[in-house]
């Protein structure tokens, strides 16, 4: 080996060491409890505000967050390895929502066998001992936004769905919601129901080819913000802007689109508020205090006469007390 | 001779046809089938609106997979395309919208392209790390890069002035398939009538029979790495005109498909073969197939299975022909 092979060596190592020191040594760790936060990716508006509820409620009880997001979004392989890695650091919390809740109820039940206290949040995760669950009804949520938009049309027209993700729980719950709404309006067509996987550029091509195949579309519902927002650009493409758009969350953006008139109407799903609650309820329950085995926040519909709440950044918004929604 | 073909590397005496131009036969007849299937049985398919519909989504495809292509032929392969189209997108969404002008959003995609592009040439020939390493570790950085940046927020609203380059129409056509014409033209007259060009399918084909020859093979390549990555800053910009948004999750589902497009459209994986003209048919194949289920209402289930076997059967039909030509 050259001594410049070495030298590089030497370079590289003391390199990867000194940012090895830096992550390690970044997070000034507060007294208290330590609690372990899983969401399911980086790239959804969503889960940055259930992140941001949870900081903050954190932060006033005086407990410090560990944030486990997989790298690849809603990386099933990579959320086990991360609750395995939770078994091993044994923190004084876990706040868990699954990606895969067969897939990753065993694990959850091992952690809670070696007495690592998990509360479940944002979806169901199965059954298993969890000191409570705190989310809020897909199936409410869908079956209330279908509502919506079958009664602004009168009940009566030509509808399409775009689906979340087939098989995730999220995306099924609300697309019975859909279809449950769709039962109770005879005069209500179904035209197509595909799968947009929560996203906007599937939201835009699925809504683009749609489009070439049906001219008589007298509405949208789809299952979240970010494929909504897809399907309201291809139809304002195609000269039909004034095809009313519904979607479930509630993320800025899509507050925004409801204002300027992009977007009819949104279930409320908010992430800043599950965020809250959960950390709220799970320091109690880890403290001795009562807490409920269930907390399902109630959900608003957003639309032009009631959206500016939801314009409110987060930074600027204050977490909700639990008790405001117990025994809802 | 074709831009399919690799040049006096894949002739057979008794051929008449080129491989490159049966390539382009198969692909073409392929489109054609299930033009032709689809027109029997959608009354919406066959419209000049379905068609620009069609090539609309098949150019964003098209202009991620073009960048890959010239670097496959080379020889080499490049996974980071996807994450460097994120992280330039992201950056320039944040140029467009701190400085309030599309053309910061512009400099800073392709600046951003191509420095990633070059550090995966430089990586790759001087730092001596396999391609296939050198880019996907590029794959994570720039993924975290942009995951940082972005701190899971959208960036979202821009000028009709930008927008106009994802949504706009020009002579009734939409801007991107413009955009395509132009860049895959461009890259076709590069591979076929230039000396570069045809060095890149002699490196790609052999590489120590291009080095012996006197072809600066490493600096070709630092050339082909840049390239790709100045395709990923374009397709960038025209994803983030097109979805008046940048996301810190909008390339990372590009990549297989990207890859799929290069293959499907004739060019060989070990480098030396292939072409431009025929990513733009694996493009349009592979959109064609989503766009007719969407059409046919065919469970979204079924998609990966159907566009699977669409692509194999694409393939066995080009083993098929060449042994028929061989025989």
């Amino acid at each position: 080996m050259t001594n410049r092979s070495v030298r590089n060596i030497w370079i590289l190592s003391a390199a990867m060491g000194l940012t090895f020191y830096g992550l390690a040594a970044s997070p000034a760790l507060a007294a208290g409890e330590i609690i372990a936060a899983f969401t399911k990716n980086q790239v959804d508006p969503h889960f940055e505000d259930v992140r941001a509820g949870v900081e903050q409620m954190a932060k006033k009880m005086n407990a410090t967050v560990r944030q486990y997001v997989p790298t690849k979004p809603n990386n099933i392989t990579e959320g086990m390895s991360q609750l395995e890695d939770v078994g091993v650091t044994k923190p004084s919390l876990v706040l868990f929502m699954p990606i895969d809740p067969k897939a990753q109820l065993p694990t959850i039940k091992r952690l809670i066998d070696a007495k690592t206290p998990v509360l479940n949040y944002n979806d169901r995760a199965g059954d298993a001992p969890y000191l409570a669950f705190v989310g809020e009804d897909d199936y409410k949520l869908g079956y209330d936004i279908a509502k919506t938009l079958f009664d602004h049309l009168g009940g009566k027209g030509k509808i399409v769905i775009l689906e979340g993700i087939k098989g995730s729980n999220t995306g099924d719950e609300r697309k019975r919601g859909f279809d449950a709404a769709l039962k109770e309006y005879p005069n209500i067509k179904l035209l197509a129901s595909q799968p947009a996987n929560f996203q906007r550029l599937l939201g835009l091509q699925v809504m683009e080819n749609l489009i070439q195949q049906f001219n008589d579309i007298d509405g949208v519902i789809a299952a979240a913000d970010a494929s909504a927002l897809g399907a309201a650009e291809a139809l304002k493409s195609a000269g039909r802007g004034n095809v009313p758009v519904v979607s479930i969350n509630g993320v800025p953006e899509a507050v925004e689109a409801v204002k300027t008139g992009s977007l009819l109407a949104i279930a409320e799903f908010n992430g800043f508020k599950i965020g809250c609650v959960a950390t709220e309820i799970g320091l109690k329950a880890i403290r001795g205090e009562p807490v409920p085995k269930q907390v399902v926040i109630p959900a608003a519909i957003i639309t032009k006469s009631n959206h500016a709440e939801w314009l409110v950044p987060y930074p600027e918004r204050t977490c909700p007390a639990a008790a405001s929604y117990i025994g809802q | 001779m074709t831009t399919m073909e690799a040049p006096a590397l894949t002739s057979h005496p008794r051929q008449s046809l080129a491989p490159g131009t049966l390539a382009i036969i198969v692909r073409v007849g392929l489109i054609i089938g299930i033009g032709l299937m689809m027109a029997s049985v959608s009354p919406g398919f066959v419209s000049a609106d379905n068609f620009l519909n069609i090539l609309r989504q098949a150019s964003l495809l098209f202009l991620v997979a073009s960048g890959l292509t010239l670097v496959i032929i080379g020889g080499g392969l490049d996974l980071s395309i996807g994450a460097n189209l994120t992280l330039c997108a992201c950056l320039a969404a944040a140029a467009i919208k701190s400085i309030g002008q599309p053309a910061a959003g512009i400099a800073v995609a392709l600046g951003c392209g191509a420095v990633v592009g070059l550090a995966n040439g430089v990586l790759i020939n001087r730092v001596k790390i396999p391609a296939f390493l050198a880019t996907f570790g590029m794959l994570w950085v720039a993924q975290g890069i942009a995951y940082w940046f972005m701190a899971g927020q959208v960036i979202y609203g821009f000028s009709p002035a930008f927008r106009f380059f994802g949504s706009g129409f020009w002579f009734g056509v939409p801007v991107p398939i413009w955009v395509m014409l132009v860049t895959g033209a461009c890259g076709l007259i590069f591979l076929s009538r230039t000396t570069f060009g045809r060095e890149v399918y002699i490196m790609g084909a052999n590489e120590a029979a291009a080095v012996l020859s006197g072809i600066p093979v490493a600096r070709h390549r630092v050339f082909l790495y840049v390239m790709s990555g100045l395709m990923a800053g374009l397709s960038a910009l025209i994803y983030v005109a097109r979805l008046n948004a940048a996301e810190p999750g909008i390339g990372e589902p590009l990549l297989l498909p990207a890859i799929a497009a290069v293959l499907v459209g004739g060019t060989s994986l070990s480098g030396g073969s292939g072409g431009l003209f025929g990513t733009l048919l694996g493009a349009i194949i592979l959109t064609l197939i989503v766009n007719a289920l969407n059409l046919l209402n065919v469970s979204a289930s079924w998609h990966p299975f159907v566009t699977g076997t669409i692509v194999l059967l694409a393939m066995l039909a080009d083993a098929v022909v060449n042994r028929g030509m061989r025989k």
